[in-house]
């Protein structure tokens, strides 16, 4: 359904952020998108998003297709529209405002029944946000920050949810939920699903494809269970060698030279 | 004591405009981060926009509001559009510099257009003066405080339960997110323009229907600009409390101290108050978290 092809993207004019990207999500499928600081991953979704107006950033070359209608030209509250919905990096909560004002924030361009039908499925899923319905957001922890972020985006009624690293900086248990509530919005809704990740074996493991970026280039596209077993991937984002032990962090910079997908 | 309620309540009547004026101020700053210096000159321009319109159709003060508060929303938005959006992106600094020359602008343009003149705002206000225990005051005097305190409710309501309210709450904290949730943004800052204008405007009234309207009505968006910084730049309701305190100290003040305090005591209250509090009264501090 979404296609990028062959995407370049400038901040300021001058700093090539993305040179050259191409990838696909299609309907229903979970996708990947790996890499590490500074790779890319935000600034793709927010060309996705087109709201990198903001920060002076520019997709300069290339295309982004929803089901083969031109995107880059649309304004930010168009795509949401179309059902592209973008959980930003960080949470980005709107900090004063409470709880439930969050997650109708989400339903801004929905009409009143939908928003309601809206909070109530996202009170379904993450019960705890309704006991914190109340409660201005920026005190929350960050589990349930997260929480309030992906049911925000939920009630905008994506056909597309797009999510930026949304594991960062959360305990393991957090974790789990949010990785089972993306699969289950795939399985029991056809929900299509582009996830950024830094933690690459938590996203391979959900996720039906997956590409890696690397300096603004794609340099590994694959099925997830193929980049999974690559052995480039299992050294550099997995942190694991052959025998399947951890990595160190000195050993990891020694093989670096041996990256085959640079040379 | 009567004398002291008498000061009480002139102080509310001015306070109120201030008050009104300094509500405009906050609304565009809350919602887009700039501090419109012509602010001012906006109401002056609704009130002899105003003023022609009842000059010229006649109307009673129930037909004449609301279509004030159409032709300000007009002027507000249509400001925003012709100098403002063109700024979209650029420092905040410059597009501050730029409200500095519409406020010179509007102001030679009012000149042009009115004359140099003062002329009466006569709307049919009637019922002369009012007694209130020991409270003595015009109609024109009454009617300010309440649409002070009307104006200050809609607005409290506005941002507090409408969609569109609460989405420029979202849009004054996080501009970016706010677009990721389908707020077109460039609409929040016109519609943030308009609202400022009925607001202002309706105080540019009020004055005008008190004193005159008159050339030289801008310069009581100086004197509500201190109200807005002692409430908070970024709470609307808090700089129209601030303008009520500023109005009532000066006439306290000048009342009991001396002539000429009027003009410097809103000052000095707010030096030592933001001594006291960097961001006003009422003013967010920003949240550590997030
Ligand atoms: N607003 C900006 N202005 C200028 N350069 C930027 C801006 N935002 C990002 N960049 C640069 O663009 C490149 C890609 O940044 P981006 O945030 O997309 O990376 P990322 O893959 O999301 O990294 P991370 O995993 O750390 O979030 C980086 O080199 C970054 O310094
Ligand atoms: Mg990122």
């Amino acid at each position: 359904m979404l296609t990028l092809t062959n995407v370049q993207i400038l901040y300021d004019r001058a700093i090539e952020a993305v040179r050259d990207v191409s990838l696909q999500v299609g309907a229903g499928q979970i996708v990947a998108l790996l890499g590490s600081n500074g790779a890319g991953k935000t600034t793709i979704l927010k060309a996705i998003s087109n709201v990198l107006y903001p920060e002076d950033g520019e997709v300069l070359h290339g295309e982004i297709s929803l089901e083969g209608a031109d995107l880059k030209r649309l304004p930010a509250d168009e795509i949401v529209r179309r059902g592209i919905v973008h959980v930003p990096e960080g949470r980005r909560l709107f900090p004063l405002m409470t709880v439930e004002e969050n997650l109708a924030m989400g339903g801004f361009l929905r009409d009143r029944g939908e928003l309601s039908a809206g909070l109530d499925r996202v009170y379904g899923l993450f019960p705890r946000l309704k006991e914190r319905r109340r409660y201005v957001a920026g005190y929350l922890s960050g589990g349930e920050q997260q929480m309030v972020a992906i049911g925000r985006a939920l009630v905008a009624g994506p056909k597309l949810l797009m999510l930026d690293e949304p594991s960062l900086g959360l305990a393991p248990q957090i974790i789990d939920l949010i990785m089972e509530t993306v699969v289950a919005l795939n399985r029991e809704q056809g929900m299509a699903i582009l996830l950024v990740e830094q933690n690459a074996a938590l996203a391979l493991e959900v996720a039906h494809y997956g590409y890696i970026v690397e300096n603004g280039r794609v340099v590994l596209d694959g099925p997830a269970e193929r980049i999974a077993r690559n052995e480039d991937v299992k050294e550099f984002y997995l942190g694991c060698s052959e025998g399947g032990e951890r990595k160190n962090y000195r050993e990891v910079k020694h093989y670096k030279r041996r990256k085959r997908w640079l040379s | 004591m009567e004398l002291f309620l008498n000061f009480l309540a002139s102080g509310l009547v001015i306070g109120s405009i201030y008050g009104l004026i300094a509500i405009g101020f906050a609304v565009i700053f809350k919602t887009t981060g700039v501090l419109n210096f012509a602010q001012g000159e906006v109401m002056m321009l609704v009130a002899y926009v105003s003023w022609s319109l009842a000059t010229e159709l006649d109307l009673p003060l129930v037909l004449l509001i609301p279509l004030v508060v159409v032709a300000a929303a007009a002027i507000g938005a249509l400001l925003e559009r012709i100098f403002i959006r063109p700024m979209l992106g650029e420092p905040v600094f410059a597009i501050i510099m730029v409200t500095i020359g519409l406020a010179v602008t509007l102001r030679s343009v009012i000149v042009l257009i009115w004359g140099a003149d003062a002329a009466a705002f006569d709307v049919p206000l009637k019922g002369g003066l009012i007694e209130i225990g020991p409270v003595v005051l015009f109609t024109e005097q009454l009617f300010a405080i309440v649409l002070f305190l009307v104006v200050a409710l809609a607005i409290f309501l506005f941002f507090r339960f409408t969609r569109i309210g609460t989405a420029m709450r979202a849009t004054a904290q996080d501009e970016t997110t706010a677009l990721l949730m389908g707020v077109d943004v460039k609409r929040i800052s016109m519609l943030a323009w308009a609202i400022a204008a009925v607001v202002s405007g309706l105080a540019g009234i009020a004055f005008a229907m008190m004193i005159s309207r008159a050339p030289d009505m801008w310069f009581l968006g100086l004197r509500a600009f201190p109200a807005t910084i002692l409430g908070g730049l970024d709470a609307p309701l808090g700089s129209g409390l601030g303008g009520l305190l500023i109005g009532v100290i000066g006439d306290l003040s000048e009342g009991y101290i001396g002539q000429g305090l009027k003009e410097i005591s809103g000052f000095v209250v707010i030096i030592v108050i933001l001594m006291v509090r960097p961001y006003g009264l009422f003013g967010q501090r920003e949240l550590e978290r997030v």
